[in-house]
């Protein structure tokens, strides 16, 4: 954040004490391909819809579930072009943390660093109203005007405190989820997802479901429009 | 006193609107259709052939100074569809950093390195609002150790695919349709059929058939890796291959 007596993020309350930019980012979010997750009782599955726009682009240059840590997986709903930025940079956290400790990060610790970069950039910036434009300018730290990331992550782990899946949303806040889903369709799914799932579910029964649960939705949006 | 949305600036700089859109990124994409200009891109067995429209709106004009395809490496090549002056800016640093890569790591650059690098860096232009994005679609072709000829296509939002036939800029949805057709039962296309599918679908497209030296044709191949910008005789020598054909 500047110098400037009038410096302010673009994220910035509104008058009933919201933060339209972050709505705004969970709207993308919603609009973006339904991605799950499940937590069984002995491991996690994160699955997603993978549709590319034309059947010219090389379906293996595509990759949307991509791995942290060997242990760490994650996938995202919303822009992929900001989960790539994510994905980057809590590699990066992983690898610092094990070369300090010499080993392997926790998957709460991983999530929390992950989280603080989205809140990060919910708050940082010096955007300077003037005249009726909004100026944005660089601060003395190279900060500048950042808006929020337009992606919500399924972080999908299993360290020594067993299977754990948590999602992180675009405000920098988390939660761990028993199952989960994002993106659209979100309520059919979680509704499918909330019959479905038992404490002691396998992890071959949570993939099953996973992909049961993606296939509903595909076929519930065939319905409303045929 | 609310800022962003409700002050109006969503359109002015890249901060999301009440739908979650990205105004900025939008209109940088309709930038790229205001050029005027169509590409096409094709991957065939053992080669990738790039083809674009050469307008030179003047006759004064030096015809060897207006270029879209750029080399990259030595082995890399980008053709940039949009805005010209946002292009030179792009394959500036791009050649840069394929030159950084090639001293830090001590072997070439790969294609699908070098477009998500471009596509990296465009997504940085949607999120901070200092910059505003590129208004150019880049489609960077070369062969690749492992994986043979490829082709990329970054466009402004910060997203990049690998590609088997793709397109940009004016009439980029009439070219995908045409493509589609062609490469329904993913045929394996030797070098002159890559490269006369290419020609011939910019030609259906943009219903004119071509004298050689109103496009601009490149290629790289598996037998000859080095990517080249073909002379206005062997594009004359496909344009009739694919005038007898028809």
């Amino acid at each position: 954040m500047g110098d400037s007596q009038y410096s302010f993020s673009l994220t910035t309350f509104s008058p009933s004490g919201k933060l339209v930019q972050i709505e705004h980012a969970l709207t993308a979010v919603g609009s973006g391909q339904t991605s799950l997750g499940i937590k069984a009782a002995n491991g996690v599955v994160i699955a997603t819809e993978k549709k590319l726009p034309s059947i010219l682009v090389d379906e293996a240059s595509v990759q949307k579930i991509q791995v942290l840590t060997p242990n760490i997986g994650v996938v995202y709903s919303g822009m992929g072009p900001d989960s790539r930025v994510l994905v980057r940079k809590s590699r990066k956290q992983a690898e610092q943390y094990h070369r300090l400790y010499k080993e392997s990060i926790p998957v709460t610790q991983l999530v929390r660093e992950t989280a603080a970069v989205m809140q990060e950039f919910t708050q940082s910036g010096s955007g300077r109203p003037m005249l009726g434009w909004l100026q944005t300018i660089l601060d003395f730290n190279g900060n500048c005007g950042v808006r929020p990331f337009g992606v919500s992550l399924l972080v999908a782990g299993f360290d020594d405190n067993g299977p754990q899946l948590y999602q992180v949303d675009p405000s920098g806040s988390y939660f761990s989820w028993k199952a989960s889903a994002m993106g659209k369709n979100v309520s059919n799914a979680k509704t499918f997802l909330e019959k479905r799932y038992t404490d002691d579910m396998e992890l071959d029964d949570a993939v099953h479901t996973a992909i049961l649960t993606l296939k509903e939705g595909y076929m519930h949006l065939k319905l409303l429009f045929f | 006193m609310s800022r962003g949305s409700g002050g109006g600036y969503d359109r002015h700089i890249t901060i999301f609107s009440p739908e979650g859109r990205l105004f900025q990124v939008e209109y940088a994409f309709k930038a790229v259709k205001a050029s005027g200009i169509t590409s096409i891109g094709v991957r065939g067995k053992d080669s990738v052939c790039v083809v674009t429209q050469k307008k030179v709106p003047d006759k004064l004009l030096d015809q060897t100074s207006v270029t879209h395809l750029f080399p990259i490496t030595k082995f890399l090549g980008l053709l940039a569809t949009g805005m010209t002056a946002d292009a030179r800016t792009l394959v500036q640093q791009a050649r840069n950093e394929a030159a950084e890569f090639r001293f830090r790591y001590g072997y070439e650059m790969p294609v699908d390195v070098l477009a998500r690098w471009i596509a990296d860096k465009s997504q940085v232009y949607t999120q901070h609002a200092y910059m505003r994005p590129l208004g150019v679609v880049a489609m960077i072709l070369g062969i690749d150790d492992e994986n043979g000829p490829r082709l990329f296509k970054c466009d402004p939002a910060g997203h990049f695919f690998g590609h088997k036939a793709t397109s940009a800029g004016l009439k980029e949805q009439e070219a995908i349709n045409f493509l589609e057709k062609k490469m329904k039962n993913d045929p394996a296309f030797s070098y002159d059929e890559t490269v006369q599918t290419a020609i011939s679908a910019l030609q259906s497209v943009l219903q004119e058939d071509f004298k050689p030296n109103e496009i601009e044709v490149g290629v790289v191949r598996t037998d000859s890796p080095a990517f080249r910008v073909l002379s206005t005789e062997e594009i004359d020598e496909h344009l009739t291959a694919i005038s007898e054909r028809d």
